[in-house]
């Protein structure tokens, strides 16, 4: 009886990579979205990286 | 700092503003999954309208970002071809005169989409091919660099259609 695969020897499923690099599977999800849900993403986004630099902006104590 | 990009365009929306989505946001828009920090339009130049979005961008508390004045744009800052970058309480705001070679809010708008935002309200937003050929001319690095992602996102955009 053959051994079940380790995680290690297991190649993950093909990344939707096109050729100039860009991930096609995201662009898809993003289509799948309506405009007021794809710029949810974008605020998200956006307030996130505020949040970081602004906690970052504070002195250290 | 706030980034509410959807509650921005819908004040100005309703409030019968004219005005065309145009930059990464458009391209959010339309799919491309793609990040910028700031939302920038191209507003119609007419003295009606600067006087809509002027109360609009006053109710919002727009100045001027780089400007450690508080200076709030004018009729007089709107109604040229310039470029006017403003912070407002909803998230940061480029009112664009034109942009590429001239291109005010009537070259563009035979080059736009409507999309809704919900509740009824449309807007409209620079097309995916008028913003690539536009990124394709501006030619700086930072808008070649999101041509990729934007011509990937138009070819999936007609494989659907």
């Amino acid at each position: 009886m053959t051994p079940p695969p380790r995680d290690e020897d297991v190649e993950p499923a093909a990344p939707g990579i096109d050729e100039n690099g860009v991930d096609r599977a995201q662009i898809r999800a993003m289509l799948a979205l309506t405009p007021e849900e794809r710029l949810k993403v974008l605020e998200e986004f956006v307030e996130g990286v505020f949040e970081i630099r602004e906690s970052n902006a504070r002195p250290v104590r | 700092m706030r980034a509410r990009f959807a509650e921005l365009l819908n004040d100005l929306a309703t409030n019968q503003v004219e005005f065309i989505v145009v930059g990464m946001t458009a391209g959010v828009l339309q799919g491309a999954p793609i990040t910028t920090v700031d939302l920038d339009l191209v507003h119609r130049r007419t003295p009606e309208n600067i006087d809509r979005l002027l109360r609009v961008l006053a109710h919002l508390d727009a100045v001027y970002r780089h400007d450690a004045r508080r200076l709030r744009p004018t009729e007089s800052h709107l109604a040229g071809p310039g470029h006017q970058l403003l912070t407002t309480n909803l998230g940061d705001l480029d009112c664009l005169g034109t942009i590429g070679d001239g291109m005010g809010y009537d070259e563009l708008l035979d080059r736009t989409v409507e999309m809704s935002l919900g509740e009824g309200r449309a807007i409209r937003v620079l097309s995916l091919p008028a913003l690539i050929q536009a990124k394709e001319q501006a030619g700086r690095p930072k808008d070649l660099a999101a041509l990729p992602v934007l011509r990937a996102t138009l070819d999936e955009l007609k494989r659907r259609s």
